[in-house]
């Protein structure tokens, strides 16, 4: 703990949120601050995924299933009961809803091998993809549902509530990698007989993580409804969105929770900035998100941390 | 009247899933890979089709065949592209092959897909049909080409299985599914099946992508929904089990048919959505499918 | 030994039995260990040892029969809760984390499994490093396993498994992949155990490895117990033999075969590593044109592998030359085209299809009549498969599975053919057959013939020479004659 605190690496990532949290007192430009508060949001889901992949080794193919549970179930309560029910009922209800729907999606994964588990994930997506679109009249369909309710409407605010939030869970996540419960998690993912013999009960552990994962993405979701106001298909619960957490984490150095945090963050500020382009934007960062997994799979911290090793 | 126009239209339906669906097998038995980006490449071919009669003012039959070209082109930059550079690659764990390359190829489908929309513009397209005209059987009318459509998919399929278990090379495929050391141990390079197999599969997806553009016309809208009953199929009937693929992909298209007719089109990939989650529950390895590694 | 008899035993097996589907891996398995005393399990491959191992592990669960720890039933409880009461299993392969340093390795065999263990304590780290510097890895414990030599890796395996203090510590394969020197050193630690009062079993494919380590020692066969006893008990025993060298050696005499020939199979210093485990080790010998050379050793001595390296399918160190001309340049299908044809241990038959698709596949380059001729060739050579021609290769017994392969890889027209191990797990009337058809061989074509056998009485009468292969090394070469006054007593 103590070599930890006194790593560069962390007080350069101390100098880094330092920095980070005073940003809205320097810029009050709506479009940054809006585009960060969600690059934050993503690093989230992106760290979220991490810890279940790199550390569990389960595929999760369909992180939006969790995320898109946790965010429709805030979104739907809020839209129905307000104002009687506070927002933030109902974004625990959306946190809450999500670890449900990872403790399901856990059961199948703890008896199947191979890409089995990874397609269970895919066709969750796809099945709630078809009940919200199905069941428009609750959900809102392909059009997508208003919530009465936001956060704030300064974006400053917004700001700090995401980077907030992205800090506390980054914390959070990385401790827990890094703690002996990582240590099993990781033993078990690559070797589950090995990790049972050493005497870990590996499915209970395994079950954890999707719990700890769940509840991260759907909090996440949750508080980026309220955040945009709207919530659709489109932003979460695509299989283009889930892609792109899984670029963000592969991007970033798989295994490192804190790389998928800067994975994120610099794809959401790419998509951006290739946003004039038009509709080549999502060609040309799937193109770079390509090259990345064919020439760089260990990601940008995965390769750091070799020269590192290195020097 | 109602019952024989669902049998026909799920006729065609299905046969036109078994197709796609039983290249996607084999490229699984054989090459061990989910190809992602299989609803990208029908998709291609089918625009491919669609702009050489229309910005090109070709023939029909020309047009399909440039059509069905496009789809193998399309399959063998997939497999030089998303997938043959993983499978080599050193600097990654071959237990996590699997997902870079299920990654891999989801995004080289999506490049696929929004090169589509860039090019083309999102609106649907249909190709013309090599067939004209209706017909009327027992009371039903229905366009020829939707027979046309059946009729060329169980041919397909049909070549392919007499390929696969009559002929010498076929069969050495057949034999890499089994045992792919077995089949270098007899001096076949296998590197030539996995060639041989993406060809295939090239020419099975261009034709299933033409054959749909024909019937019910495609955008790049498509491409997503058309992965996804692919591998629904192929999981349902057992993923690398070709006979599995077959039954599965009838399964589905009559679900689906008989739901569209029966209570609404909206609803049409529900049911067999929740037949796919209790089979994954129940029995993964799909109704036929090999036992789990 | 006497108080020893009289200790209650730590382990108690009894009628331990594990069926997977049809097939029996273990059958009505019976032994104890007390405390403070070492118990070989030996079985060649197929034998059902690592089955036996693996449930008493819990990590198969037992379909009958008891496992008793100190009075307790554990049998058919989960891998993790009998860990937590005291067995310690050291894996043959080795799988640390290599993020970690060693000692965070030992450390995640100290953690308790409980949910809530978010933080660890000064105590954890303190016992982590009495753990490795009980094992030899005091001075390695802030590296990481990358950096590691493969004993050192063996150590940190042995570490994991006993840093608990188990009252039994399972040991799989001991020796495998060591140098030596090394195997002294772990001989060392093993008897560490032993005096610390732990319940030990060991299991391996050999007794002799094991011989100087073990109080008892217990031999497998097909699932049963054949033979129980000493080592040098077990070593003399009838069955044992029989299992291992087939039986009394019989004395053959051979004509001198005629001299130089011009397309050999040199193999000069071959050396293979699977990951650091040394499997191979400086490995030289030639196959000349017409040849039949046998080489001889016990499961794991490195026969497979110096095939594997010889058909192009593992990397090694060294030269291989065929007629001349280098292996190394060439695909591993294109090895077995150019006329080096294995026929491997595991056969690797296609399943699915029938016997006559087998064979055709094994002549995929011939011409339509020439495949033909070859086949009727070979039905004569092996009759039993023309009768089951159309027959699902899956379904054939295990000689004729056993024929089939080899009628496949005679179908290729090899220059040199190379069998591994054909007599495993086959009767011994099978084993007539073969030898026939082998003669035949011999008398009718001038295929060079490689074979790697554990069954000497097998192996010898054909060969014109003998190689002895043990540990990855070669300890002995000769015509068949004189095998049995030089290299047989060592063998075993």
């Amino acid at each position: 703990m103590k070599r930890l605190l006194h790593s560069r690496g962390f007080v350069v990532a101390l100098v880094v949120l330092v920095l980070g949290a005073c940003l809205p007192l320097v810029s009050s430009s709506g479009y940054i601050l809006g585009l960060l508060t969600v690059a934050f949001y993503t690093a989230v889901f992106a760290m979220a995924w991490d810890l279940l992949f790199g550390f569990a080794g389960e595929v999760n193919f369909g992180p939006t299933f969790l995320i898109g549970v946790g965010a429709y179930t805030a979104g739907i309560l809020d839209a129905r009961f307000a104002p009687e029910i506070s927002i933030w009922i109902c974004v625990i209800a959306g946190a809450a809803a999500a670890v449900v729907g990872g403790v399901v999606l856990a059961l199948p994964a703890l008896r199947v091998r191979g890409p089995y588990f990874g397609l269970t994930t895919l066709v969750a997506v796809l099945m709630l993809q078809n009940f919200v679109v199905v069941f428009a009249d609750l959900t809102g369909g392909e059009i997508g549902l208003s919530v009465p309710d936001v956060l704030s409407v300064k974006a400053s605010v917004n700001y700090w509530i995401a980077f907030g939030f992205m800090t506390i869970s980054g914390a959070i996540l990385f401790g827990l990698s890094r703690s002996p419960i990582g240590l099993v998690l990781q033993a078990s993912g690559q070797d589950p007989v090995q990790a049972g013999a050493l005497g870990f009960n590996v499915a209970k552990h395994k079950l954890a993580a999707f719990i700890v994962s769940a509840f991260f993405s759907g909090l996440a979701g949750s508080l980026m409804t309220f955040y945009m106001g709207t919530l659709s298909v489109g932003t979460f619960v695509d299989l283009a969105v889930g892609v792109q957490i899984i670029i963000a984490a592969v991007l970033g150095g798989r295994r490192t929770v804190i790389g998928a945090a800067i994975g994120a963050i610099f794809l959401i500020g790419a998509g951006e900035l290739l946003r004039p382009l038009g509709e080549l934007a999502t060609l040309i960062v799937s193109v770079f998100a390509l090259a990345v997994i064919l020439f760089f799979p260990e990601g940008f911290l995965g390769m750091l941390r070799g020269r590192m090793r290195r020097a | 009247m109602r019952f024989w126009q669902i049998l026909i239209d799920g006729f065609a339906i299905s046969a036109l899933y078994a197709l796609g669906a039983t290249g996607f097998t084999l490229i699984f038995g054989v090459s061990g890979v989910l190809n992602l980006a299989h609803g990208a490449i029908m998709v291609g071919a089918a625009v491919a089709a669609f702009a050489a009669t229309a910005e090109f003012h070709l023939d029909p039959y020309t047009s399909a065949l440039i059509g069905v070209a496009t789809g193998l082109v399309l399959a063998y930059a997939t497999y030089y592209i998303a997938v043959r550079p993983i499978q080599r690659s050193r600097a990654i764990a071959e237990a996590e092959k699997e997902i870079f390359i299920l990654t891999s190829t989801l995004l080289w489908g999506i490049i696929i897909q929004e090169a589509i929309a860039y090019l083309f513009t999102n609106n649907a397209k249909t190709v013309v049909p090599l067939v004209e005209g209706v017909i009327t059987v027992l009371g039903v009318r229905t366009p020829a080409n939707e027979y046309f459509t059946a009729f060329v998919c169980w041919i397909a399929i049909g070549l392919l299985w007499l390929v696969v278990n009559k002929t010498r090379r076929g069969k050495a495929v057949r034999a890499a599914s089994m045992n792919p050391r077995g089949v270098t141990m007899v001096g076949i390079e296998l590197s030539t099946i996995h060639l041989a197999v993406w060809t295939v599969y090239g020419l099975l997806a261009g034709i299933a992508g033409i054959l749909l553009g024909m019937f019910l016309g495609v955008s790049s809208y498509s491409v997503g929904p058309l992965t996804a009953s692919a591998f629904s199929i192929v999981v349902l009937g057992g993923l690398g089990s070709v006979s599995g693929s077959l039954a599965a992909a009838f399964v589905v298209g009559y679900l689906e048919t008989l739901t569209a007719y029966l209570i609404s089109p909206a609803y049409r990939t529900i049911p067999s959505l929740l037949l796919l989650v209790i089979v994954m529950y129940v029995r993964p390895s799909g109704l036929f499918g090999r036992r789990t590694a | 030994m006497a108080e020893l008899a009289t200790i209650a035993p730590m382990l108690e097996v009894s009628k331990l039995t594990k069926r997977f589907g049809g097939l029996v891996a273990v059958k009505d398995l019976s032994f104890s260990i007390r405390p403070g005393e070492i118990l070989g399990l030996i079985g060649p491959n197929g034998s059902g040892k690592s089955t036996a191992m693996k449930s008493i592990m819990g990590v198969e669960r037992p379909t009958s029969g008891s496992v008793r720890l100190d009075g307790e039933e554990i049998a058919g409880l989960p891998s993790h809760k009998i860990a937590r009461l005291g067995i310690g299993l050291v894996f043959q392969h080795s799988r640390p984390l290599n993020r970690q340093t060693v000692l965070e390795n030992i450390k995640v065999a100290l953690i308790p499994d409980r949910l809530t263990q978010v933080f660890a304590g000064r105590e954890l780290d303190d016992r982590a490093r009495e753990v490795a510097t009980r094992v030899g890895l005091a001075h390695v414990v802030d590296r990481r396993p990358p950096t590691l030599p493969f004993a050192d890796l063996r150590r940190l395996e042995l570490a994991k498994a006993v840093a608990r203090h188990p009252r039994v510590v399972l040991v799989d394969e001991p020796f495998a992949g060591l140098t030596a020197s090394e195997v002294a050193t772990f001989s060392e630690l093993i008897h560490g155990f032993r005096a610390e009062g732990r319940a030990v079993l060991l299991v391996d494919h050999n007794v002799k490895s094991v011989s100087a380590l073990v109080d008892r020692v217990l031999a497998m066969y097909l699932g049963e117990r054949i033979a129980e006893g000493s080592a040098a008990e077990v070593m003399a025993n009838e069955t044992v033999r029989r299992v291992y060298l087939g039986g009394a050696l019989a004395r053959v005499a051979r004509a001198q075969t005629a001299g130089d020939r011009p397309c050999a199979l040199e193999v000069d210093r071959v050396s293979v590593r699977y990951g650091k485990a040394l499997a191979l080790d400086d490995v030289s010998l030639t196959v000349g044109e017409g040849e039949f050379v046998s080489l001889v050793g016990l499961n794991g001595a490195g026969k497979t592998t110096l095939f594997n390296a010889i058909s192009g399918l593992v990397p090694y160190s060294g030269s291989l030359r065929f007629c001349g001309e280098a292996l190394a340049s060439k695909t591993a299908a294109a090895i077995a085209r150019g006329g080096v044809v294995q026929c491997p241990e595991t056969r690797e038959l296609f399943g699915d299809m029938s016997v006559r698709e087998n064979l055709d596949l094994g002549g995929y380059a011939l011409s339509d009549a020439e495949r033909e001729e070859r086949c009727t060739w070979l039905f004569d050579l092996f009759p039993i498969l023309r009768d089951r021609q159309a027959q699902i290769a899956r379904t054939l017994s295990g000689g004729e599975q056993q024929m089939l392969a080899i009628a496949r890889a005679l179908m290729m027209k090899p220059k040199l053919l190379m069998l591994d191990e054909p007599t495993l797990g086959l009767a011994p009337v099978i084993l007539e057959t073969l030898s026939k058809a082998l003669e035949k061989l011999r008398a009718t074509t001038s295929i060079s013939v490689l074979l790697a056998e554990q069954n000497v009485t097998f192996a010898l009468p054909h060969a014109d020479r003998v190689y002895v292969i043990d540990h990855a090394r070669l300890v002995w070469e000769g015509p068949p004659d004189r095998f049995e006054s030089e290299a047989a007593a060592a063998y075993l």
